[in-house]
């Protein structure tokens, strides 16, 4: 998952920063309100956090031009101003959530992984496909109730795909969302990945959790929900 | 009476009817003086008439004739009699008009000298009378008195000055009467513009308007104009005051936040843990005090209405969006039209932190009510109740909650200060807030706001 926080404090940004990418966020930092926008507009992102109080272009504002660009990932906004008034304001503008200054990491964290999972359309952190369940909380993947060893790599992977399930998800976007740097894209090493990925779920081959659409990319392919 | 134009008309009614008195006075005594000089020539003439006709007799008297020149001495009651007694005061002759009518007789004084008098008959018929005795000098020589007398009834005269005295104060009334409506129209014009500047104060202080339009005459554009200077640096003033709170606000709790993530990586559990409560007390005491000012007494000059449907329809989609997973049923009753007159961000604040309390302790649902008031003391005001189907606040809770700053539940962050808040900017406005429980379960939360504390209508002044 690609994370932008947009924030001019360098101090608060980086460590903020430095803590996402702990919890296997790829993280992106832009200083100031232009910057941000641009990146917020142009980088494959998955979720924008926003402080409302920035040089160069307001909070709100980048809110509002990245909504009208059609992007509709996730916004989370950061705000020191506690006031009603800018919370509802900032909602209005198309923001999902806020945090009121100074937060504590642990609910920045939390609240991007809620926003993330709902805007795949889960309602809670535990994604329960048939015999899969993926607890994003506790970064911790079942199969029929035996916990699964995953690389963190494995792991940015499989919930990317599940947070997603049902929609097919390009070998482009994967490298795009889960590498930190601009690493050579050679999708190979996706490919190589998501065989690793169903070794590790499905030996006998039998649930066939992930799915390959020749040419396009990869569908998580298990119903959503409790089977039967 | 304080209004101008009660005050001016009362004034000129006073001194119309002063000067219209005197005219009346004068009038009336001139007509009347007038009418008795010619009604006393009148009864002159006759007088000289009747002497001229009288003829001596052989037997020392006096005779008339039968017809008179004025044919009125001849008509019986005619109101105009004639008479002539001898030096005994016996009766010689009399009018044919005075048959049947008993002329007072009065004391006859000098020879010659004509007597004016107001006698009046049994009937009780004035009668202007003029008397005159004279020495007749007979043909044989011998001088005789007599006294004639001539008098008229006054009736006629009295009801032409009666005439004269009616159409005198018809006309007078009249004149009267367009002259006070001419000058009320008069006022009502002039001081068009004085009531337009108080219309437009009060629009002001309703939230109406802006400020005040400039076409006023020439004496109140000055005051029209630094009227909106006032409004406009007031509001210039309190925005001024927001932003500053705003960035002082942003410029400390950046920090505080970045502080509290540098902390994230540090090693002794025990120092971050210390570190971060005393994160929490700056972080409480920064926000308390950034709020404050906003429930400060508002100045009724930035007071602006806010439709209430609206903003509570924008809390209620942003306050579904952060509490997206749990859900809760918002069901909000609110009156037509309602609107709060305030500050913009005020209303937000109370209903804000009363709604997110609700959802963040509520089961499934969540209403709220907006209504006027309907009581007499604080009729046209506004009752907000939110309430909830959650674990609700026992009574002696709920006082403590009110206090500022106490937190009921340490791990919910935030719940004390929004109330404590929400006591305060409805207590600014005049109102309170009130914990009870709620047919729902829950807890209630009522806010009541009176119309104005300074009152409504025309009788509200700028302070």
């Amino acid at each position: 998952m690609r994370l932008l926080v947009i924030e001019d404090d360098a101090t608060l940004r980086e460590s903020l920063a430095a803590k996402l990418a702990e919890s296997g966020f790829a993280v992106e930092q832009a200083g100031d309100g232009r910057e941000g926008l641009y990146f917020a507009l142009e980088y494959p992102i998955d979720l924008a956090i926003v402080d409302l109080g920035l040089p160069e272009m307001s909070g709100l504002d980048i809110i509002r031009e990245v909504r009208s660009q059609g992007k509709d990932y996730p916004i989370l906004i950061l705000t020191a101003r506690d006031r009603w008034e800018d919370k509802v304001d900032g909602l209005d503008a198309g923001a999902d959530d806020y945090v009121v200054k100074p937060f504590h990491v642990e609910e920045v964290t939390a609240r991007v992984n809620a926003l993330l999972r709902r805007s795949g359309g889960w309602a809670s952190s535990l994604l329960i496909a048939g015999p899969v369940s993926l607890d994003m909380s506790r970064q911790e993947l079942k199969v029929n109730e035996s916990a699964i060893e995953l690389t963190s790599f494995e792991y940015k992977i499989i919930e990317y795909l599940m947070i997603r399930a049902g929609q097919v998800i390009s070998k482009t976007e994967l490298t795009e969302r889960l590498y930190d740097q601009d690493f050579e894209r050679d999708s190979n090493v996706i490919e190589v990945f998501i065989g690793r990925l169903r070794k590790k779920m499905d030996p006998e081959n039998v649930i066939k959790p992930i799915e390959t659409l020749r040419g396009r990319g990869y569908r998580f392919a298990l119903e959503r929900g409790q089977s039967g | 009476m304080s209004s101008l134009s009660a005050r001016l008309l009362i004034s000129v009614s006073v001194l119309l009817m002063f000067f219209f008195g005197v005219t009346i006075v004068v009038l009336d005594t001139a007509f009347r003086s007038a009418g008795e000089q010619a009604q006393a020539d009148i009864l002159d003439g006759h007088l000289m008439a009747i002497l001229a006709a009288a003829e001596p007799t052989d037997r020392g008297t006096l005779e008339m004739p039968p017809d008179m020149h004025e044919p009125r001495f001849g008509n019986i009651g005619s109101g105009l009699y004639a008479e002539l007694r001898d030096d005994a005061g016996a009766r010689v002759w009399r009018s044919r008009s005075a048959l049947g009518i008993e002329i007072p007789v009065a004391e006859q004084s000098e020879l010659g000298v004509r007597q004016f008098r107001n006698e009046t008959l049994a009937d009780g018929t004035p009668l202007l009378t003029l008397s005159l005795a004279v020495q007749w000098e007979f043909p044989d020589g011998e001088l005789r008195p007599f006294v004639f007398k001539v008098t008229e009834s006054l009736d006629s005269f009295n009801a032409q000055l009666a005439q004269f005295r009616r159409q005198l104060f018809g006309w007078f009334a009249a004149v009267a009467l367009i002259m006070l409506l001419s000058i009320s129209g008069l006022l009502r014009r002039l001081l068009r513009p004085l009531r337009q500047i108080e219309n437009e104060i009060s629009e002001v202080e309703e939230g109406k308007r802006a400020s005040l339009s400039v076409e006023f005459p020439t004496e109140l554009t000055g005051v029209a104009r630094n009227m909106n200077v006032l409004i406009d640096s007031e509001r210039a003033r309190s925005d001024r005051y927001r932003v500053t709170l705003d960035n002082l606000a942003h410029s400390l709790k950046t920090p505080l936040a970045a502080m509290r993530a540098l902390l994230t990586q540090a090693r002794k559990e025990t120092f971050v843990d210390r570190f971060n409560v005393q994160i929490d007390r700056m972080d409480e005491i920064v926000r308390y005090q950034l709020r404050k000012p906003a429930a400060s007494p508002v100045n009724n000059l930035v007071r602006t209405l806010i439709p209430v449907k609206k903003e509570v329809e924008r809390l209620v989609e942003g306050l579904s969006k952060v509490y997206h997973d749990k859900e809760p049923t918002i069901e909000t009753v609110i009156d037509e039209g309602m609107q709060f007159r305030g500050d913009s961000g005020d209303f937000l604040e109370i209903a804000g932190n009363l709604l997110d309390n609700a959802c963040k302790w509520c089961e499934r649902r969540v209403r709220m009510t907006v209504r006027r008031s309907s009581d007499e003391e604080s009729a046209g005001g506004m009752i907000l109740v939110v309430s909830d189907d959650g674990p609700g606040i026992p009574e002696e809770a709920a006082e403590a909650l009110l206090q500022r700053g106490t937190r009921l539940d340490e791990s919910t962050p935030g719940h004390g200060i929004g109330l404590a808040v929400v006591k305060e900017l409805a207590e600014s406005y005049g109102g309170q807030l009130e914990i009870t429980q709620s047919d729902l379960g829950g807890a209630e939360f009522r806010v009541t706001i009176p119309s104005s504390e300074t009152g409504s209508g025309s009788a509200r002044r700028v302070r």
